[in-house]
């Protein structure tokens, strides 16, 4: 959000590209282009549903949509209302595992 | 519910479950454009092999980012369906996908997620559902997860026909004819049972010697819905059955007391339906004092020679041997190979029997091999949070220590466990070690993968067991897990079932999956068996809901209890029937 806040307000396409990417973009792209990306995804979650994440996810969206009406919520309600919740939820175990594994891929890459 | 939809709006359905409208954009841009460019992103779909996502990406290397901020890294990406232009979305903040909808022409609105190939609304800034879309992303998971050669059944249909209506069949009381009433009467002579409103079949049974193992299986047989309408309508009779000429001799052997000397000559003539008939007359004959299934007994350790003896003896292994037995008996009079998993074999399969879907997928080609297997019950373990195999694996090797540690844990998380729990951890994926690789179809090699099982085909009845006794490889002991299970009265397989583990892993699709012929997945509890005491020594008793009233059956004893009593209790194996049937022992007016 910050990005689009700081961006010259006519964006020239082409001289965008030429321009050199951060270390933030290198890191995502390489992480994507390896496949390492989806790995953790997949990593992230198997350890959430391991550790209840997912299930109490799931009875909080549960129990919001019967508070608001079925009909009522729209999938960004329920995203607005779970990312602070699901964020903050997340055990701190699972943060470090995968902070370890890309630390262990950035090594590897040799960025 | 579902004639309130009806007057509201006319929806589709599929099995029973009312489908989201489509919005007034997807309506619109359908109507303009048919389903043709669907068709034109199924050249875009990419299933990614460990796991089989599907996301969208014109080229497999592409790393798509939002046009109007060049962000990559967002991880809501939305590409226009019209133009294929990549947007970010943000919830409740600035979205670049709702405002290339709204400063295009109409039309723009219907955009895809990138990374799960679902389809959502610019403007509703919602989920929306297509069927015809959802059956090509299905079409290319299932292409990329299977052989071209077996490229048959993870979607067997996904033909919009296949719209099925829940069916319930109701129970309708037979009421004889003045003709049936005369034939009634004159071929048989009426019990003379006592008065007491008591439910019909209530009767104890005497404890033969360390045989809890037995009545308490059997009290839950006896009144298992399906297989007492089958007995006492008279489907097997004793004295017709085709063996009875031969098994009459080992019945005169019991009279007189001597044990036959070649059990497994004896064994062959032994017929457990015909001993499960007389069971089932003595036991609803309208006696109410204890009855000694002598018979019955003498029956198994003759199928059974290796479990005859006055030990105690395992309640499941019994069942599972008794089941055994009244099969192997049809199973000779009519041979229909292959037949017990469709449970049209012999009674005891077709109210027991169920078939379990295991899908094994390759973690590294993402090539998934599904098997079928018919069961009888299914064995849940109890354990938590057990490290790699939470299933049905024997191999449990590094639990010990730590399992109480575990269950701490878990029950911070949910609780306490609960059957629920168990069956939640039964159908999850789960990853085979490194020392259990499988050999990939498709990779011609050993492979990490991944499994997971669900139901394809719900039994009539169902039996769990839960694995109470366990043994650790590593300690050289078994052990007793006293562990507190919580069960529901009602019971709705639907999570379990292998349409829905499907459709869960294909994402949000409003399509019918393999095995969605279910009619009906709501369960009742009628039959508890529980056990108290260690793994040696213990005793069996079988709490039974009949009318709506719990019976505690302890061997010759019946005591009416309170249904919080049998919460508490610590259930072994439960006994579940499907309320399609309408034998809703809940639904009578029960004494107060």
């Amino acid at each position: 959000m910050r990005k689009s806040v700081n961006r010259p307000p006519t964006p020239d396409v082409a001289e965008n590209q030429e321009k050199e990417p951060t270390l933030q973009e290198l890191i995502n792209i390489e992480l994507i282009e390896s496949g390492e990306k989806e790995r953790l995804m997949e990593l992230l979650r198997e350890r959430l549903i391991e550790c209840g994440w997912k299930d109490e996810m799931k009875a909080l969206c549960r129990a919001f949509i019967k508070k608001k009406g079925r009909n009522n919520v729209t999938v960004d309600d329920l995203v607005h209302v779970m990312t602070p919740k699901g964020r903050a939820s997340v055990p701190d175990s699972v943060k470090a595992e995968l902070l370890q594994r890309i630390r262990t891929f950035l090594v590897s890459a040799a960025l | 519910m579902s004639s309130m939809a009806k007057i509201t709006h006319p929806r589709q359905q599929i099995n029973g479950e009312i489908l989201p409208q489509p919005c007034p954009h997807l309506a619109e841009f359908l109507s303009n454009n048919g389903s043709k460019p669907f068709r034109a992103l199924q050249d875009c779909l990419r299933v990614k092999p460990p796991g089989g996502r599907a996301s969208i990406r014109r080229d497999p290397k592409e790393v798509p980012r939002c046009g109007a901020c060049g962000e990559s890294a967002r991880p809501r990406l939305y590409a226009c369906i019209t133009c294929a232009a990549v947007h970010c979305h943000v919830p409740s903040g600035p979205s670049h996908a709702a405002a290339h909808a709204f400063s295009m022409p109409p039309g723009h609105e219907i955009a895809v997620d990138v990374d799960r190939a679902e389809l959502f609304c610019c403007a509703c800034r919602d989920q929306v559902y297509d069927r015809d879309f959802d059956a090509a992303v299905v079409l290319a998971q299932t292409a990329a997860s299977t052989l071209a050669s077996s490229a048959t059944s993870a979607v067997q249909q996904y033909a919009p026909e296949n719209l099925r209506k829940r069916r319930r069949i109701d129970y309708k009381p037979w009421i004889p004819n003045l003709r049936e009433q005369y034939l009634v009467g004159k071929n048989s002579s009426p019990l003379n049972g006592d008065v007491s409103d008591l439910p019909w079949g209530l009767r104890g049974l005497n404890n033969l010697g360390n045989t809890c193992f037995m009545n308490s299986v059997l009290q839950a047989l006896l009144h298992t819905p399906p297989l007492r309408n089958y007995f006492l309508s008279d489907r097997h009779n004793r004295y017709f059955c085709q063996k009875k000429s031969n098994a009459d001799n080992a019945a005169k052997k019991i009279a007189a007391n001597t044990i036959d000397g070649g059990g497994n000559k004896s064994a062959a003539r032994v017929c457990l339906a015909c001993d499960m008939d007389a069971t089932f007359s003595a036991v609803f004959s309208g006696e109410r004092t204890p009855y000694s299934p002598a018979k019955f007994l003498y029956s198994w350790w003759q199928y059974a020679a290796n479990l005859a003896s006055y030990e105690q003896q395992d309640a499941h292994e019994f069942f599972i041997s008794m089941l055994d037995g009244i099969h192997e008996k049809v199973d000779k009079d009519r041979r229909k190979p292959e037949s017990q998993g469709n449970g049209d074999c012999c009674v005891a399969h077709r109210v027991f029997s169920g078939i379990l879907r295991s899908d094994v997928m390759c973690m590294a080609c993402g090539f998934t091999s599904t098997t079928y297997d018919p069961c009888v019950d299914i064995s849940l373990d109890l354990e938590p949070n057990q490290g790699g195999s939470a299933k049905t694996g024997s191999t449990k090797s590094s639990h010990s220590c730590n399992g109480e540690a575990d269950c701490m844990n878990s029950s911070q998380n949910c609780g306490v466990s609960t059957l629920m729990g168990c069956l939640d951890r039964f159908t999850r994926p789960e990853r085979l070690g490194s020392d259990q690789k499988f050999f990939c179809q498709q990779c011609q090699v050993r492979q990490e993968s991944l499994k997971q099982m669900s139901i394809r085909k719900l039994p009539l009845v169902s039996c769990f067991h839960i694995k109470r006794f366990e043994h650790s490889s590593v300690r050289k002991m078994s052990r007793k897990v006293d562990r507190y299970l919580q069960f529901p009265f009602s019971l709705d397989m639907a999570p379990y079932l292998s349409s829905s583990i499907l459709r869960s892993r294909f994402g949000n699709r409003i399509l019918p999956f393999d095995g969605d012929e279910h009619l009906c997945s709501d369960f009742e509890l009628f039959a508890v068996v529980t056990h108290t005491g260690k793994l040696d020594a213990g005793h069996y008793v079988t709490y039974l809901r009949l009318s709506n009233q719990w019976y505690k059956c302890d061997d010759a004893w019946i005591t009416l209890v309170n249904e919080n009593i049998v919460r508490a209790a610590q259930g072994y194996m439960m006994f579940y029937v499907q309320k399609m049937l309408f034998y809703k022992a809940s639904e009578k007016p029960g004494p107060a």
